[in-house]
């Protein structure tokens, strides 16, 4: 198989922190593949890396066939989770600017930063100072300057936030053309949701170590099922439920968890009583619980290191 | 890969150059000149006439002598008008002479006698009036007061003068070939003593020379006895000999002080544009996108050039402006004789200016790049640029200093320490300096520019994606010892 991205062993420290430990990993190309991972994990600094911002201390990075990902700049995009745009520029040079700075010529930069504005419905705005934009249309132009040049690999930090469900949508179609175009696009985020629903393949990242990695099947593979409901009534009844495990209520829908050897029959009838169920399903579980279930479980393992290694003084 | 810092730098210039605050702010300095040297004239013009006048208690009266003495420049004008319409008078005595001859007392005469109206507009018309347009004086019977006892002449004029009717009036003593006493200037303005000096140094010229009459001091001796003692300035030329010195030449010795002034304001103002730039950019978070296309030491010089073209596009355009003034100026002020194209265009100043220019800004932009890519907000850069606005005014301070003794012992030893060098070495080039002088320490700022160069690049590349408080000077040292 063909990969867009490797990393081999890769670490990166800042003084006496370590930002990545150990980090190996393969995207495939042409897939959409999810960084996961809480605040301050790791996922910005791996991205950084990547894209030659940051230089590793350890390990190898492969990117679209290079070692030095400097070589291939010019056939990377990448989308910081920090965006900025020059405010005095107008939208159509600046989206060209992006381009040019990508190797692009001039007149075909320029000619393209207006065909990609007029597609995303911003024809209007091309001979406007970015001043004058909204936070989504000025997103939306972060975006276009991103993809401009047609890179083969596309990184995107966070893509999703701060847009309203229009522009997500925009986002997400955006994303789906490039795979269906054959590009390899990575992003980051925190909406497990999103994820799950656009991701071929992913990793988490807790605490500069990798969590997991794989498909989102090959992930939940071995993970005990959970009962999904949608329900109307006061869901703090929940927590009398005999035999539950966890349970993560959403106020109109539910996720439970049974400890082993339960009969979820048995529970349906216990919610049937006590609340209205418009729905219920026996399902693998969300990747939302799949990451809190992890962040706990190596939480619990790295304090009880921790406490091995002070003599559980501290 | 050097088209990319390229692509920053004309980005980075066009930015700059395409706002009006920017060609205004070029445009203000020419203005701001035209202003204050118009303001001075304008406010020249502006002055009120000072009426004065004069009780003469002299015997023998001096007060006429006094006042035709005063008035030698005026009453020249006034020959040569009345000449000019046909009515010839006999020759007023050369400055420094006094007029006491019958003929110059008939030229007063008629001076007084003419009709106000006519003698205001011949004052007007001729630019050779110099004192009428500002002083003029008011007999005690156009005031009505010559019939009245002095002491009390003197109390009506004082009371004109506090009604601010009268400017001043002077008291002239009796007997002022002994003593001085009864000589008065009495007015309220006490500040402006441009007609108190006016009139004392003629009323001192003819006492002198009314004390050498008595004394019976044969009238060359006197002169002899009263000759000023005048140094002619000489400068030693190529062959060796001496020659006097032009004005030209003497313009040529401080035309350095212009040159280093506008360098300073150059390198001060675009340097902290770059500063202000690069905060600003780190502000709005664009530095990560721009460092996926290019990298930092492609981004860092691509300011720092773009931002030079746009500081030498400032000071080419006040260049231009400068020669054009220089240019009209003889058209609009007659008499302008002052050799500044000569200088502006002299390639020796030009050529080391835009040198220095360049080398000064780059050893600069070095350092504030580095302090602009650590800081996140413009106040912290402020603080931190302190210490540099310190360091750029010693060269301020020490100009008129140097260009006295462009070869002395303070400008030697200022030249050699990078930071001051631009300036110094400009500021010296009416000395000039010795050619191997010029060799070392060109040497040695090139060397710190690099040098410079390279450590701003290893601050730039990390601090730039830096957010949070400021890093510690420690902290930077370690930065640089990295590889």
């Amino acid at each position: 198989m063909d990969y867009a991205l490797t990393l081999d062993g890769v670490t990166k420290r800042f003084g006496q922190f370590t930002a990545v430990s150990d980090l190996s990993l393969k995207v495939p190309k042409g897939t959409i593949y999810g960084f996961l991972g809480q605040n301050g994990a790791g996922k910005t600094t791996t991205i950084r890396m990547v894209m030659s911002i940051f230089h590793q201390d350890e390990g190898t990075i492969s990117v679209l066939g290079h070692s030095d990902a400097s070589e291939v700049k010019d056939r990377l995009g990448y989308l910081p989770e920090e965006k900025g745009l020059y405010k005095k520029m107008k939208t159509a040079e600046i989206v060209a600017y992006f381009g040019k700075l990508k190797g692009m010529d001039k007149s075909t930069a320029n000619l393209k930063a207006r065909e990609l504005l007029t597609q995303y419905g911003l024809g209007d705005w091309m001979d406007k100072k970015c001043e004058a934009m909204s936070k989504g249309m000025g997103q939306k132009v972060q975006i276009l300057g991103t993809i401009i040049h047609n890179p083969d690999l596309v990184i995107l930090d966070e893509p999703f936030s701060g847009l309203d469900p229009v522009n997500r949508d925009m986002m997400r179609d955006t994303i789906l053309k490039m795979k269906r175009e054959g590009r390899t696009v990575i992003f980051s985020t925190h909406v497990m949701e999103q994820a799950e629903q656009l991701c071929d393949a992913m990793m988490m990242l807790h605490k500069s170590e990798l969590a997991f990695e794989g498909t989102v099947a090959e992930i939940k593979q071995g993970l005990d099922k959970g009962i999904r409901i949608d329900y109307d009534g006061d869901g703090s009844v929940l927590q009398q439920l005999p035999n539950h495990d966890r349970i993560n209520d959403n106020n109109k829908s539910a996720e439970i968890f049974l400890k082993p050897g339960s009969d979820p029959q048995d529970a349906l009838r216990w919610l049937v009583d006590h609340l209205t169920i418009r729905s219920f399903d026996i399902s693998e579980p969300s990747l939302h619980e799949v990451f809190v279930r992890t962040v706990e479980a190596r939480d619990a393992e790295l304090t009880a290191a921790g406490l091995a290694a002070t003599g559980g003084n501290s | 890969m050097a088209n990319k810092t390229l692509l920053v730098a004309q980005r980075e210039y066009l930015e700059n150059v395409r706002t009006k605050t920017f060609w205004l702010g070029i445009l203000a300095v020419p203005v701001l000149i035209i202003i204050s040297l118009g303001a001075g004239w304008v406010l020249n013009k502006l002055k009120e006439v000072k009426t004065y006048a004069v009780i003469d208690n002299s015997e023998p009266s001096i007060g006429r002598r006094v006042e035709m003495t005063a008035r030698q420049g005026d009453l020249r004008a006034f020959q040569k008008a009345m000449s000019e319409t046909g009515k010839s008078f006999v020759a007023v005595p050369e400055e420094g002479e006094l007029p006491d001859n019958q003929d110059t007392d008939r030229l007063y005469q008629a001076m007084l006698e003419m009709p106000s109206t006519d003698m205001q507009a011949m004052v007007e018309a001729s630019k050779d009036f110099d004192k009428a347009k500002k002083y003029k004086r008011m007999s005690l019977s156009e005031l009505e007061l010559d019939h009245l006892q002095p002491a009390e002449q003197e109390k009506a004029l004082a009371k004109l003068v506090e009604d601010e009717k009268l400017f001043a009036f002077f008291t002239l003593g009796e007997n002022p070939t002994q003593d001085l006493k009864g000589f008065n200037y009495v007015s309220n303005n006490l500040t402006d003593r441009e007609l108190r000096d006016w009139y004392e140094t003629a009323a001192t010229r003819v006492v002198q020379s009314l004390r050498i009459r008595d004394a019976k001091i044969p009238r060359n001796v006197a002169e002899r006895l009263q000759e000023k003692v005048k140094f002619r300035e000489k400068r030693i030329d190529e062959t060796g000999a001496t020659s006097d010195v032009k004005v030209g030449e003497k313009a040529n010795k401080y035309a350095p002080v212009a040159f280093v002034y506008l360098l300073w304001i150059a390198v001060f103002s675009i340097a902290q544009m770059l500063l202000t730039n690069t905060v600003e950019e780190k502000s709005i978070r664009i530095m990560e996108v721009l460092l996926s296309s290019v990298s930092p030491s492609q981004l860092m010089s691509g300011k720092i050039w773009g931002i030079a073209a746009t500081g030498l596009t400032m000071v080419l355009s006040w260049v231009g402006f400068a020669l054009i003034g220089v240019w009209l100026a003889p058209m609009i002020i007659s008499g302008f004789d002052f050799p500044l194209m000569a200088i502006i265009g002299d390639p020796r100043y030009l050529i080391s200016f835009v040198v220095y220019f360049m080398a000064g800004y780059l050893l600069y932009a070095a350092v504030l790049v580095a302090i602009g890519s650590v800081c996140n907000t413009l106040k912290e850069a402020q603080n931190m640029m302190q210490p540099v606005i310190i360091i750029l005014i010693v060269p301020l301070v020490a100009m008129m200093f140097i260009v006295q003794e462009p070869n002395g012992l303070v400008a030697k030893v200022m030249s050699y320490i990078p930071l001051f060098t631009p300036f110094t070495m400009m500021n010296r080039a009416g000395g000039p300096p010795e050619t191997y002088e010029y060799v070392i320490t060109g040497i040695l700022l090139l060397a710190t520019v690099i040098f410079a160069f390279k450590a701003a690049g290893k601050i730039f590349r990390v601090g730039v994606l830096m957010t949070g408080k400021p890093p510690k000077l420690r902290e930077i040292f370690g930065w640089l010892r990295q590889s």
